[in-house]
Formats: structure tokens, sequence, C-alpha cells
């Protein structure tokens, strides 16, 4: 291989190991002497835990420890805190923290939650000892719904936490808002659920950890997506460990979504059990435990208002949202429903006032963290919804009715009603370079053949607003080796998505080296002392701006050598190519590398390795990435199936790195997005709590065959001036764009049946049962309790 | 997975003998349900006895009057095979959107009808085209064969060893998957035969597959989707989920019955 650039469509050098069954996944490492973990797990939702017998499972065959209540209770060690961006109520009280232990204390609040962690020489016995453990529970009421267990006769999670209430929120302009409602031409108000949904990744959660008692240190390696926060909080905040007693490190994770960023129970128990035991102890969660313990994402309940003028112009939006955060709140849960839905309400219109309000609940569930896009999805789907609906119910055209309403490009940039600041973009562009694509593939030929099949069709666009978000902080290291490979380390977390590939091409570019010379290392917490990991479309905005940067530095780091091998001065010196120039020589950075690492052709003050440098960026304003989806679908009538029929999709990332990866962000991401919309749903019994969609012969996932080709489209003309590459984050806005487009879609093609809305998912039983009701139903259904 | 003894008998009297002297003996064929529950505990038996070595039991054969399958042919092994294709082309396309390409080189016909899954595609092949189901001890018409939910007339240790079908005159299958597993949630086969138009339904039933009587009639008048306006089995005998509900499941089959009509009336 040799010069890469930024903007080149590199193929992903990362593919090679992972297509030849070579990627390394945490159920591939062994340690010498490993034993294995399972963990006994509640069968109820809510249940008073009176004791636990662990006699007869530690008397079963390769039995060699169960941890219980008592000896975390007996070690002193911690609860895991939420760090919720948002941690005030809105009287200014702080937050209501639940007591979050790595396993049950009095009560298990979820099916599904830890109660005992059995270890033993191998996963059956392990396995056996577990259906062993006898638990006396005495099972208690619980509550589901979100606003079912905001109700005053609601069974109560936690006795010194009223209501049920976690967090509560508000921003914007209530009396604004609320006077534009009042005075409006016309006001809309309809009741959206936003379903709850796992991230299934296709790796299951696992974790291998060791203890070394000669130096009391400890080693996880854990299929995570964010290794340096996860471990600081195991060490300080759970075992009561000096951070840098624990070395955290992920290998090759397949699939994360938000799901791995989370601080689970599991990895602590072990690392426990490593200590006691004095072996390495490995536990890999089972597919049919992923659905009750990985976190889960969405599960909102929402009512919006819309206020217009006569003409079709927004006045405000308003929007309350009751958001389930599950049994307790996890790392970050409390925040997607307030702080992280509120951001970009509004999308990318004008709106003269705006009003977000919302609650974060406990329910006898799963707890929520963050799921690919993390409220932004919610908060578009809502606008977007909120539109289309008003558009039928007034008469307007949807598509005209978002055209008058874009921001123009002179309103840039503009910091939106709630807060966000839009510094760059050109909507209308966009809106309009979407509708072309879509006409250019012919939306009359396909409806005339959609028609012809007894099916209707229907069209619709949804632009959306998205905002990066995560740790704001990341390191680059960047270290040069004497047979000719360069060390990149970076504290991101690739999951798949080929950093790997896209980090090395940027320092590749910038120094003007070959991209083969790179050896990438990220996931480690002894590569580098801080890391933000993966989150909040973060990677390359983040991360990629400090490999810029270190880039950049290391260019002026070898201007002193360049100088002295050209013999000029470090002054006249210019970079460009990956050639230092100076008079009429040149010197390429390959060169100057070599010469760093050679004593004799050095100047004075230098030493071998001098090149050697670490960088940390900062970014200071969260970038707005930006974008229109569009989808034509057909609908079976006499079924009530679905088929996409055509996907378009213009998006402004600013910089693009490498398109081919930025591809394949869009369609991963659009992939979960139709998923959500017409398939995936976690299900719980609403009476006992049982979790319904225990597998996936009941939790749907998209298949190839339900994601239509897509036609992709990137609008480079204003990058960001928020950080060096320009860039605005790709990872997220897939799923944010796609569940609006797809949903308005069909509900454009059941137009003549006087359907209006469906909640998600759009199942061919709710597409049928809506057209044989002639589109009935109630639009403020949902949050008519809690209003 | 708890621990079992795994044999591999050469002939059909040894798997008998094997199954005799087990207390709890469960045969494999292409193991695509028993693995599963196994893995998940759900069955626990102390014998694993495996149908793959006994060479006749698997293969194609066909006469001037129909096709013969062996109990262990492979799904991909109908859907492929010409013979079928030529006979009873409903039969092989049904094979063919049996799960996924992993479950249609191992999973087999044998196995399949042994288990009645109230959602497997074959039983509404073997009943709509009255099929007879051939064991180590006797013939079985489809009609006496399925029993319930996973339950058939199958005696204790008792091997199905080859399905004859005749070929109807024309016959097609519809099926409408479930949304998430894409196990049948409705499928409806029908088969017109020398002996009358039969019609029979799987995925939906609390009793798993049956005939649609009323169906019959209509289509015995006339053999056109048209012939089943107003037709509806009743939905008091339907399962309802998650996923489907009772009347949807009626609908569906109403519905899945006159694609297959149109499909079977065109391609004859």
């Amino acid at each position: 291989m040799s010069k890469v650039n930024i903007g080149e469509r590199v193929r992903r050098t990362e593919d090679l190991r992972f297509l030849t069954g070579r990627g390394r996944y945490i159920d591939d490492i062994n340690l010498d002497d490993q034993a294995r973990a399972v963990v006994v797990r509640s069968p109820y939702a809510h249940a008073t835990i009176n004791a636990i017998d662990t006699a007869d499972a530690a008397a079963m065959d390769g039995v060699l420890l169960i941890v219980t209540r008592d000896d975390w209770q007996r070690e002193g060690f911690g609860p895991i805190p939420t760090k919720s961006g948002i941690q005030k109520m809105k009287d200014g009280s702080p937050l209501r923290q639940s007591d979050r232990h790595c396993l049950a204390m009095d009560r298990a609040r979820y099916v599904g939650e830890p109660v005992a962690l059995v270890v033993a020489e191998t996963p059956a016995q392990a396995q056996a000892a577990a259906e062993l453990v006898d638990v006396d529970y005495d099972e208690l009421p619980a509550v589901i719904d979100p606003v079912a267990a905001l109700q005053p006769s609601a069974p109560q999670l936690w006795d010194d936490i009223p209501g049920n209430l976690c967090l509560d929120f508000e921003l914007g302009d209530r009396e604004g808002t609320e006077k534009a409602l009042a005075e409006a031409a016309h006001v809309v108000t309809l009741d959206i659920e936003n379903n709850r949904v796992t991230a299934v990744p296709i790796e299951p959660r696992g974790c291998i950890a060791a203890y070394d008692a000669a130096t009391d240190r400890y080693v996880l390696y854990n299929a995570s997506q964010n290794v340096h926060a996860n471990r600081d909080a195991f060490a300080t905040q759970v075992l009561n460990l000096d951070k840098d007693q624990l070395d955290h490190i992920a290998p090759d994770v397949g699939g994360g979504f938000g799901a791995k960023n989370s601080t689970y129970p599991e990895p602590p128990l072990c690392l426990y059990a490593a200590k006691r035991l004095g072996r390495p102890v490995k536990w890999i969660n089972s597919r049919s435990e992923s659905f009750q313990s990985d976190t889960h994402g969405r599960g909102q309940t929402s009512r919006v208002t819309l206020a217009l003028d006569a003409d079709g112009r927004f006045l405000a939006l308003r929007t309350d949202t009751v958001g389930a955060i599950g049994a307790y709140a996890w790392t970050v849960g409390p925040f997607t429903p307030t702080g992280g839905a509120a951001r970009t309400q509004g999308g990318p219109y004008r709106f003269p006032a705006m009003y977000y309000t919302s609650r974060a609940v406990f329910t006898n569930t799963m707890c929520m963290d963050p799921y690919r896009g993390a409220g932004r999805p919610e908060a578009t789907f809502q606008t977007e919804r909120i539109i289309e609906y008003a558009a039928r119910k007034l008469n307007m055209d949807p598509i005209e009715l978002r055209r008058k309403n874009l921001m123009p490009p002179e309103m840039l940039p503009h910091k939106t009603p709630m807060g966000l600041d839009v510094d760059s973009g050109d909507f209308p562009l966009l809106f309009e370079e979407t509708m072309k694509m879509a006409e250019a593939a012919g939306l009359t030929e396909l409806r005339a053949a959609a028609e012809a099949k007894g099916r209707k069709f229907g069209f619709a666009i949804a632009p959306y607003l998205e905002c990066t978000g995560g740790g704001p902080k990341e390191h680059a290291s960047v270290t040069f080796n004497p047979d000719g490979s360069v060390g990149l380390a970076v504290g991101t977390s690739s999951t798949g998505m080929g950093h790997e590939t896209s980090l090395s091409q940027i320092l590749a570019a910038e120094l003007g080296i070959d991209l083969d010379r790179v050896r990438f290392v990220q996931s480690n917490t002894q590569a580098t002392p801080l890391g933000g990991g993966h989150g909040g479309s973060r990677g390359m905005e983040v991360g990629g701006s400090a490999v810029l940067q270190a880039a950049r530095e290391i260019v002026d780091l070898a201007k002193p050598l360049a100088a002295h091998l050209l013999q000029s001065e470090t002054e006249d010196l210019s970079f460009e190519d990956g050639r230092f120039a100076a008079g009429g020589g040149s010197v390429s950075m390959a060169d100057v590398i070599d010469a760093s690492m050679d004593a004799d052709r050095l100047p004075d003050g230098m030493e071998p390795g001098c090149l050697d440098h670490s960088s940390v960026f900062e970014r200071g304003v969260i970038s707005v990435p930006n974008g229109v989806h569009a989808a034509a679908a057909e609908v079976d009538p006499e079924t009530g199936v679905v088929d996409l029929a055509g996907y378009w999709v213009m998006d402004d990332f600013g910089t693009i790195i490498n398109p081919m990866l930025a591809d394949g962000q869009v369609m991963g991401g659009v992939a979960q997005g139709i998923g959500q919309a017409f398939l995936e749903n976690i299900v719980y019994d609403p009476d006992t709590g049982q979790l319904m969609t225990g597998s996936l012969m009941d939790y749907g996932l998209p298949r190839a065959d339900d994601i239509p080709n897509m036609e992709i489209g990137y609008y480079e003309g204003q990058p960001t001036a928020k950080n060096p590459l320009g860039v605005k984050g790709a990872g997220e806005a897939g799923c944010v764009g796609a569940c609006p487009a797809v949903v308005n879609a069909v509900l454009d093609a059941l137009t003549d049946f006087g359907v209006t809305h469906i909640d998600m998912p759009l199942t061919p039983q709710k597409v049928w049962r809506a057209i044989k009701d002639g589109g009935a139903h109630d639009p403020e259904g949902l949050m008519r309790a809690v209003s | 997975m708890q621990d079992f003894h795994f044999t591999r008998p050469d002939d059909l009297a040894a798997a008998g003998q094997a199954h005799q002297a087990s207390d709890d003996g469960a045969y494999m064929a292409g193991g695509q349900t028993l693995i599963p529950v196994l893995k998940q505990g759900l069955a626990m038996p102390e014998d694993v006895i495996d149908l793959n070595g006994i060479a006749d039991l698997s293969g194609i054969e066909a006469d001037g009057h129909g096709i013969t399958i062996g109990a262990t042919t492979r799904h991909a092994s109908v859907a492929a095979s010409e013979a079928v294709c030529q006979a009873i082309p409903a039969l092989a396309d049904l094979a063919g959107r049996i799960g996924d390409p992993q479950v249609r080189n191992r999973g087999t016909i044998g196995g399949s009808l042994a288990n009645n899954d109230p959602s497997a595609d074959y039983p509404a092949a073997v009943l709509a085209l009255n099929a007879t189901v051939v064991t180590d001890r006797r013939e079985i018409a489809a009609e006496a064969f399925f029993d319930g939910l996973f339950t058939t007339n199958l005696n204790e240790g008792e091997i199905i060893t080859r399905v004859r079908f005749a070929a109807p005159d024309r016959a097609a299958y519809e099926k409408f998957p479930n949304p998430a597993s894409r196990y049948a949630l409705v499928g409806v086969f029908v088969a017109q035969t020398a002996d009358g138009v039969r019609v029979a339904v799987t995925g939906a039933g609390q009793d798993g597959v049956f005939r649609a009587a009323e169906m019959e009639t209509a289509l015995a008048d006339s053999f056109s989707a048209g012939a089943l306006d107003g037709i509806a089995v009743p939905a008091d005998d339907l399962m309802t989920d998650m996923h489907a509900a009772a009347d949807y499941r009626a609908h569906l089959i109403t519905v899945m019955a006159k694609r297959a009509v149109a499909r079977a009336a065109a391609t004859a």
C-alpha cells in the first residue's frame, strides 16, 4: 500500500483479520487455569430477597466459589452512581440516586438482575450449580409502563424515592411557547411512543478477570466500548482499588451500539472472584441472558404539540416526555429522556419558541442506557411525526410544509431554543438534493409498479439535526519503531466501525507515510493514559482530531531534524505531501523518521526516538451533523406487509475521512432505524414483568432482505470550525433519520384508509388492524393520565 | 447442556434396540430442534440416538405416481431435487423456504414430521397431499398421523423411514412468516388431487396443522381464488400470541389460501 489521503475510499485494514476468522474476541481468549462463572439472575421483576442458601450448589462437582450479597457487604464494596449529564431536578434538588450494587441486596427489581455469581471449573458445572442456588423470594407487585409508574397507586421501587421519579427536567421558553400555542391559528397534538429496543450486538458481553497477588494488580479483558471510564468505576466506585491497580483491555469487540458502554455488574464480580480464587475467571453472557441484562434504549412516551400560523409557519413546539429508565439509574440512563432528547428537538426548522419537559421514571425492567443516538432519534422522531401529522390534519402538503420552515443558510450560525449551537450547514440545499435523488430514481414509476401489484405507495422525507456527545477529551500517541512500524494508540474504541483504518489513515495522510506502516492500538488503559471510548459519534470528531493534532505536532518536532538533514534553517522549511523542502533540496518524512532513530544523523540536542509524541485534544463545543433521509414504501393492504421501495440520504458530516466507512455507518444506522420502525420491540408482561421477547424467536431483528438499497450523498461544503478536521460525526445519524422517514412513508401510503398514526414497530398486524379500523385512533391516549 | 450418551447405529434394528435399552432416549435426525432444546436444558435425554448413520433412510425416489422421500433427506435436497420439482413443484418450493440455508442443509423431513411443531411447514404439505408416513413398523395416513401440538401417533421408539407423496394435479404453498422468527405465522398448502381439493393450514391452529373444510368444498366447485371470497376459518380455534391475534391469523389464512390457489392455477 502506498500514500493515502483524507477523503479517500481506503479499504479496511482490519477486514482480512475479521473475514478470515482471525479476529480475537473475548471468547477467543483463554488464560491458563481459568475458572468459569455463571450469574444467578432474579426470575422475578420485583421481589424481596429473604435468604440465599448456597449449600447445595457449593457441594456440586467442580464448584469453586459462590459470591453473594454477604461478600459484597462484608467487603464494603460500593454502589455505582449514575453519571447522568443532568444531575438536578427542576427545583434544583439532586437527582434521586438509586443504590445500584453489582448484586441485588434486599430486593430484586427486574427479571435478570444478578443475585449471585457461581464459579466452577467448567461452564456446565457452573450452570448446574447456579440452578441449585436457593433464593427465598417474596414476590412484590411490579410496574412496567413508565406512565403507569407515575400513578399514585403504582408499586414503588424505592422506599426513599417518592412516586418512582428519578429526575424531572425542563428546557426552553415555557411562557413563550404557551403564549404561541394559545394564539396560533392551528395547534396539533399527538401522543407518540418510542418503543423500547436493545442493541443485540452479534458478540454477547463477556469478560476474563485475572489477579496477580505478587503485585496486587488486576487485568480485565472485557467486551467493552469504553475501557477507561469503566476501569475508573470498577476500581474506585466498587472494589475500593486505585485506578492503576486495574488494567482494562478490550480485544476485538463485535458490536456495541452503546450497550457495551455501560458500567455492568459482571466484571467487578469476576475481578473479585479472581482475587478470591487466585485464578483467572471467565464469564460469557448467553444470548437469552443478553436480552435480560444488556441495557435497553428508547422506551419513551411523549405528547408533542405543534403550533402553526394560518400559512403553515411553525410558531412553537412543546414536548412532554415520560421516559422509562428501568429499575436503577444506570451509567448515564436518566440523561437520555431529559437532556439527551431535548437538544435536537425541532430539527433544522425555524422555531420562534420551544419548550421541552420530561420525567425519567423507575420501572421494574432492565435499565436504560445509551443506544445509538440516545435521545436524538427520539427528538427527531417526535418532531418529524408531529409535522407529518399536522400536514395530514390541516390538509397541507408535508413536503411543502417542511420546505417552507427549514432554517435558511443565512440564519446560521444560530443557537436553537434548546441551546444547540448550529454553526454551519445548508438545510434547504440538502433537502432539494435529496428530493432530486428520489425523483431521479422515479417516484412516479415506483408508485405505478406498486399499484400494479395491488399495493399502496407512500413517500416521505425527513430532515434531521444531530449532535455529538461522549467524552470531550481524547489522547493519541505515536511511536516510531526501528523496524519501520509506526505505533498509533488512541483512546477511542472501535467495535467494528473501522477506526484501525480511518484513524491510521489520518496519521498516514498527515505525515505522508505509507498506511501499512501504522500499527493501531485502542481500548487499552496501558496504551493510553486517558480515552473516551466509543459513544456520541465522537470517534473521528475527537479521536480523529487528536490524531491530526499529534501528527501536526510531530511535523513541527521533525523540522529541526529535517533542516539539519537539508543543511538549512527550520524557518525556511515547508512541509507538503510528506516532504520537507528548503531551497532546492527536499527530504521525505519517511527519511526524517529513519534519521530520528539514528544517533549519527541527529543534530546536537536531539535524541533517538525524538519524534515519539502524545497529544490530547479537547473538544470545545459539540458538533451538529445534519442531513435528510427519504423513503418510499409499498404496503400490501391485504396483509399489512411493508416493503421499502427506495431509500435516499444526503448527509452533512463535515469532512469525510473515508467515504466507504461513512457509507457503512449510514447503512448500519439506517438498518437499525428500520429494525426499530418495523420489527424490534422489547416486551414485558405488563402484570408480572416477565420478559416476553427473550430470544430471537420473538425479538425481531432486521435481515438483509428487510433493508433496501440506499443512495447516499455527502455535502462537504461547510466543514465545522469546531475541530481541526472539520468533521461533524457520522456514527448515529443513520438511525436518527431512518425511523421518521420510513414510518411517515408508510403512513403516506395509508392515506386512502384514513390512517394517520401507528406507533412503532409497524408490524404487519398493526398496519392491517389500522386499515381495518379505518384509522380510528386516540391522539391523546398515551399521556392522558399524566398530562 | 447436560451430558448424554451418543450413539450412531448403522441400521433400523440397532436404532430401535438402542432406544428400547435407554430409559430416556431421543432420536436425532437433523437436530435442528433437538440441539437447541438440549442447549437450553429443555430436554435432558440420557441417550441421543443419531439416525444419520442409517444409509437407506435418505434419498428421493420417483415413480409414475409420485415421490418417496427418505426420512433423513435434508430440506435442501428436496428443494433441489429434479424429481420433486417435476412431480410436485409446490413441495420443492416449500422445502426451499424452510428456515435458513443452515437449517435447510441439516433439517430433515422425518425430523420435522416427528416433531410436529405447529409452525412447521412440512405438516401442511403432508396433510394437503394426503401423503403416507411410512415407519419401521407400519404405514400411517397423513390424516391419522398428526395429533396436536408437538404430538403425533408415532408409538414409543417408532421411527419414520420415508414419506410417500402422490403427485397432485396442481398445488401451491403460501407462507406468511412470523416477522421475528420467520416460522410460518400462517402457511396454507392447497392441492387439487384425483381425490379432490385439500387445503391444509399450518402455523395457526391451536392443535397444530388442520384442514379447512369449507374452503375445500368451495374450491371443489371452482378452483379459483374468487371461490374463497367470504370464506374464513373461525378464529376460535386459532392461536393468539404477541405476533398475531387469532382474528389476524384467520384473515391471513384466507389471503394465503387465495394466493396459493391463484399460484397453483397459474402454474398448472
